[in-house]
């Protein structure tokens, strides 16, 4: 019973990571229609401004201006390089963004050098929780770090928060009819251009969360934007492309998927292309995504 | 007409023969001017021409061991100057033939090549610069697999290879070759150097948990650490064996929470030993309660740069095996670490002080050897015997060319035990080079030849 509670808790909190990536990667995807693959890098930028601020001013510092960082950030590169390839194929969006992130890792690379920045996590944060003292249904001493449970909660808050946004805001019901048509919205007088603008922030601004909140577990390092795109990207394929559930249900696939399979090395490492391969082969349009897309 | 071509063939005739003596006049003239000449045949880049002799040095300037590449080279071209000028370990390395004033009357120039941290790389730079720049020695490398790719390709060229950090047994064991030298340790002697320190602190009864890279050394490190507790009565609960580069090791982890084990042994290296101990802190295992015991963590092989990466809040009180380390106070290491710290501000690393002494080492056999010739060159490292380089006595065993010299048994310190950034291992035990000597058919493999085919 332990063991299978731990096991779950741990697929639920290695999804929380991809989730929070892919979020950002299926959003931008589903309204601006750019298939961003330096979406790894804005995460690791956040992760890097996180860990950069925290240690001079603070974590509850970075907590509040990271997110507007990423969020400027977003804004600059939507304006000056992505707006310019939405009339462009697939494949060259994928190219410049790829370049960017290769940029982007390099100069890290640079400043900080190859190494891991250490991310100290704040005190509320560290330490671990005795579940068992909560949870009778545990047998023993169960312990599980603070913080990663604390990433499972911020991660699907962030996903009720966009969910909401989407849903019941006037700015999300505009960029839902955007994604439909935008040039419908264009001739009624909507200036579509601007919440697509603000979009792709919010995108950068779901990377800065999970830079904030990620980082103290990954480390900072100036490979590991890669590292974590690639599945989240492939949530983002398997959940259906611009799908937000589909991305969330992917991601909680993938990670009870890697943590039961931890025993099995030689299955673990390829379960989730695994996984991937057999989906998409039965439902080429992924999980939850829209018929006729990508298909 | 037909006199005509009689003619020219007579000539054509006649300045063969000529040419054909001539030939043979200046083959046969290099015997009276160089030692052992009679049996000496082009190999790799021998004959060397000009007054320069090129080394190569091939680091991970990318990757995931960037920043060891970077220490590395840094050691590199501190052995240059050194060789060129004299000072630093050319003062207390001996037997030594070095002058100070290049390798056999030549100035040493090198180039460098960017392994990225990838076998396939790594042999295309070394490859480049084995053509084009004509280096006569390559040498270099961070991590195993690299190593022995490496390896392979220059003993296949000609071109002596001195291993830079690699601690698998299988550059010296089942993949060792007659062109391939390594300095530094490996994981049979952490095994050997370790478990009874271990048995020692932690106590006999003890039930151990790996986690390992999953590459020829992890799986090298696991085998030599599991030996080396079972001898000493621990019991191996499990190993998972863990990918490269993986940014979290959460799963793992929670496999060895849910066992019964109380001792956690780390077979990693670099960034996966930095994020795997980080974590396992994180999930309390070293103040969890396991069989009436407290859980411990084991990291084999350690290093200064690593400890710096976790932080010494993470790795204080653990234990594990290091090559060599700036707090040495021999002569040797405190001219190198005078030296390096002198050009570049900082201390060493031991992948800086392995590297350093490769080229040393390659420098004066070419000395005693008399000659660049690879066949000469490697008798002369072959059954080496040298002092003062750090790590006491050590010899260049002959049959597997595995260096064999005292291990060093490090410990983290605490920060409050710290007397500066880069104070943060303290060594607790020596382990005598004749206790860490092994068989050297054990681990199989062949040298090969002297002369590569």
């Amino acid at each position: 019973m332990n063991y299978l509670f731990l096991q779950v808790l741990t697929g639920l909190q290695i999804s929380a990571l991809y989730m929070l990536i892919a979020l950002g990667l299926t959003l931008i995807f589903g309204t601006l229609g750019v298939v961003n693959f330096a979406h790894g890098a804005l995460f690791m930028l956040g992760a890097y401004f996180a860990v950069v601020i925290s240690d001079a001013f603070g974590f509850s510092v970075a907590l509040v201006s990271v997110p507007i960082l990423l969020f400027i950030v977003g804004i600059i590169l939507e304006r000056g390089l992505i707006r310019f390839f939405y009339e462009r194929s697939h494949t060259d969006q994928i190219l410049v963004t790829f370049g960017l992130a290769i940029v982007i890792g390099e100069v890290l690379k640079t400043i900080y050098g190859a190494n891991n920045l250490p991310f100290a996590k704040p005190s509320w944060g560290s330490g671990i929780v005795k579940l068992h003292e909560y949870l009778p249904f545990l047998e023993g001493f169960v312990a599980y770090p603070k913080w990663r449970l604390i990433l499972v909660v911020v991660s699907f808050s962030t996903v009720a928060a966009l969910f909401l946004l989407l849903q019941f805001t006037r700015f999300g019901l505009i960029v839902r009819a955007g994604m439909r048509d935008s040039q419908m919205l264009a001739f009624l007088g909507v200036n579509i251009t601007r919440r697509f603008t603000i979009v792709f922030g919010i995108g950068a601004v779901i990377a800065a969360i999970a830079g904030l909140f990620g980082g103290p577990i990954t480390q900072v390092e100036p490979e590991l934007g890669m590292k974590l795109l690639i599945p989240s990207f492939l949530v983002v394929v398997v959940g259906g492309m611009g799908s937000l559930p589909g991305a969330v249900l992917a991601s909680l696939l993938f990670g009870m998927a890697l943590s039961f399979t931890a025993k099995y090395a030689e299955i673990q490492q390829i379960i989730i292309y695994l996984l991937a391969v057999v989906i998409l082969l039965v439902r080429p349009r992924g999980l939850m995504g829209k018929k006729g897309l990508m298909e | 007409m037909a006199k005509k071509s009689d003619i020219s063939k007579t000539i054509s005739r006649r300045s063969i023969l000529k040419a054909g003596a001539l030939g043979s006049v200046a083959m046969s003239a290099p015997m009276f001017y160089a030692k052992n000449a009679w049996a000496e045949s082009a190999i790799g880049n021998y004959p060397i021409e000009g007054d320069t002799v090129m080394l190569g040095f091939n680091v991970p300037q990318t990757g995931a061991y960037a920043d060891e590449g970077a220490d590395e080279l840094r050691a590199y071209k501190l052995a240059v100057t050194h060789l060129n000028n004299g000072g630093g370990m050319l003062d207390t390395f001996k037997p030594s033939k070095l002058t100070g004033s290049g390798i056999l009357g030549k100035k040493v120039d090198y180039v460098v090549g960017d392994t990225q941290t990838k076998a396939d790389a790594a042999r295309t730079s070394a490859r480049r610069m084995i053509e084009r720049d004509k280096i006569i020695m390559l040498t270099g490398g961070s991590s195993s697999g690299i190593a022995i790719a490496q390896q392979y390709l220059a003993s296949e060229m000609g071109i002596i290879f001195m291993a830079g950090l690699t601690h698998s047994n299988d550059t010296t064991g089942k993949d060792k070759r007659r062109y391939g030298f390594r300095h530094f340790f490996n994981a049979e002697m952490t095994g050997i150097a370790l478990s009874p320190i271990l048995a020692e602190t932690y106590g006999k009864e003890r039930r151990a948990f790996h986690l390992t890279a999953d590459y020829s050394w992890g799986h090298t490190q696991y085998d030599a650490m599991k030996r080396g507790t079972e001898a000493q009565g621990w019991t191996t609960v499990n190993n998972l064996m863990t990918p490269v580069g993986a940014p979290d090791f959460s799963q793992y982890l929670t496999e060895v929470l849910s066992s019964d084990a109380d001792i956690l042994v780390l077979n990693h290296y670099g960034k996966d030993m930095v994020n795997s101990l980080s974590q396992a802190v994180e999930f309390g295992m070293r103040e969890l309660q396991k069989n009436g015991k407290t859980m411990e963590i084991v990291v084999p092989l350690f290093s200064r740069l690593m400890a710096q990466g976790a932080g010494s809040s993470k790795i204080q009180g653990v234990l594990g095996t290091t090559n060599w380390n700036w707090s040495l106070q021999d002569e040797g290491s405190q001219a190198f670490v005078k030296a390096f710290e002198a050009e570049y501000g900082f201390p060493p690393s031991m992948a800086a002080h392995t590297c350093y002494c490769q080229t040393l080492l390659y420098a004066n056999a070419c000395e005693v050897a008399g000659t660049f010739y690879p066949p000469e060159v490697i008798k002369a490292l072959e059954g080496f015997e040298f002092d003062g380089m750090g790590n006491g006595k050590t010899l260049y065993r002959a049959e597997d060319h595995q260096c064999f010299k005292d291990i060093l048994v490090v410990k983290g310190k605490s920060p409050a035990d710290k007397t500066g950034e880069f104070d943060l291992l303290e060594l607790v035990g020596t382990t005598p080079r004749e206790t860490v000597t092994y068989d050297a058919s054990i681990f199989g493999g062949e040298l090969g030849p002297y002369e590569p085919a």
